[in-house]
């Protein structure tokens, strides 16, 4: 009888413990909704993303189109080549060609080591005005788990090669690591907009509403956001 | 454990509204996990039947998990929160191992099926031999 106390009055505090852990979690997380909103509502304002694009790829599409669309990714992510090759195209032939929409990539390189490197080799590649040539490049040819070598420093002077890029003026970018801190304050900007996984996509309207979402997610999901912001 | 296991494989979004996607070069990947979720869900109540009702030992349960959480933990794309995570925390090597499970996803999610339909031959065997009138 008395074991028996014991243990309901042990399984009672826990549960309450429990309980109250939770209410302070759930708190906290209201205030952290209630704090994001605060913020949407400011940026709503000022009509500026909270997003800081200026180190992300130059826009797909044109830079007057009112919704953004901003992609985090990496170029060794499996989840990102498959949006790439089974969502993107579409997005682009009816929102960014049609000019209601543009296209803004921005690194979140973590997989692996040749990740950043890669991302690097990507604005190299804008230096000589082929940067979605190169992106796509990229995400054509991943191939295998990241860092299993096919986006290391050969393959990625053979992906500038094809596209008839200059290569002493892309060594030289990639040997100087002219980017290396373009790259990592794209990683800074990513993780603090809350991007944990890729792709993660911030879709922002004209008058700086927010929507974002992580995965690798089919056509219509995109087209009911963008249409919402239209 | 069929929808856990789809939002880890990113079959199942949540965000910004629920949405079911497979797309053509992963249904291999979907197959699986159908099947893991459905033998997990006949075969682990059945040893919990085993261990209450007959008393018996707890070895058998053993399996029965051990291979629900290799069919779960194959396929955990790296690129996924759960990755990001076990990355950001552990570097490079973590990536590597988050690497191997996705590689070789099917392989590890066709063993944790063999061995989910070997620990319910076994528990089927082991209950009907129990549960003879003595």
């Amino acid at each position: 009888m008395n074991k028996r106390l014991v243990v309901s009055v042990v399984f009672v505090v826990l549960v309450i413990v429990v309980a109250i852990s939770f209410s302070s979690y759930q708190a906290n997380l209201l205030e952290m909704h209630d704090k994001t909103k605060y913020l949407e509502r400011i940026a709503a304002k000022t009509a500026s993303p909270l997003v800081n694009l200026e180190n992300g790829s130059p826009p797909l599409g044109s830079e007057s189109a009112p919704v953004t669309i901003v992609e985090f990714g990496d170029y060794q992510c499996e989840a990102c080549y498959h949006w790439f090759h089974n969502t993107r195209s579409t997005l682009i032939d009816n929102y960014i060609e049609t000019g209601k929409a543009k296209l803004i990539f921005v690194d979140l390189p973590f997989l692996g080591r040749d990740s950043p490197i890669a991302a690097q080799a990507s604005y190299c590649a804008e230096d000589q005005g082929k940067y979605w040539e190169y992106h796509t490049i990229l995400y054509t040819f991943q191939d295998g788990p990241p860092d299993s070598g096919w986006a290391d420093r050969d393959r990625l002077n053979s992906f500038a090669f094809s596209l008839d890029m200059n290569i002493d003026e892309f060594n030289e970018c990639m040997d100087s690591s002219k980017y290396k801190k373009r790259v990592k304050a794209n990683y800074d900007e990513a993780v603090k907009n809350g991007a944990n996984s890729t792709p993660t996509f911030i879709i922002i309207s004209q008058d700086g509403a927010i929507e974002k979402f992580a995965g690798a997610q089919p056509y219509p999901v995109f087209a009911s956001m963008i249409e919402s912001m239209l | 454990m069929f929808v856990p296991l789809s939002i880890i494989s990113e079959f199942l979004f949540v965000e910004p509204f629920i949405i079911f996607h497979v797309i053509e070069d992963r249904v291999t990947s979907f197959v699986l996990i159908v099947f893991i979720s459905l033998m997990s869900a006949i075969v682990i109540p059945m040893n919990i039947y085993r261990i209450r009702t007959l008393q018996k030992s707890t070895t058998k349960i053993g399996g029965s998990i051990a291979g629900s959480i290799i069919g779960a933990s194959a396929g955990i794309c790296s690129c996924g929160p759960i990755g990001f995570s076990i990355i950001s925390t552990f570097g490079t090597v973590a990536g590597a191992a988050t690497a191997f499970l996705t590689n070789y996803e099917i392989p590890l999610r066709l063993a944790s099926l063999l061995l989910l339909c070997l620990v319910y031959y076994t528990t089927v065997k082991s209950i009907s031999i129990e549960c003879k009138i003595q």
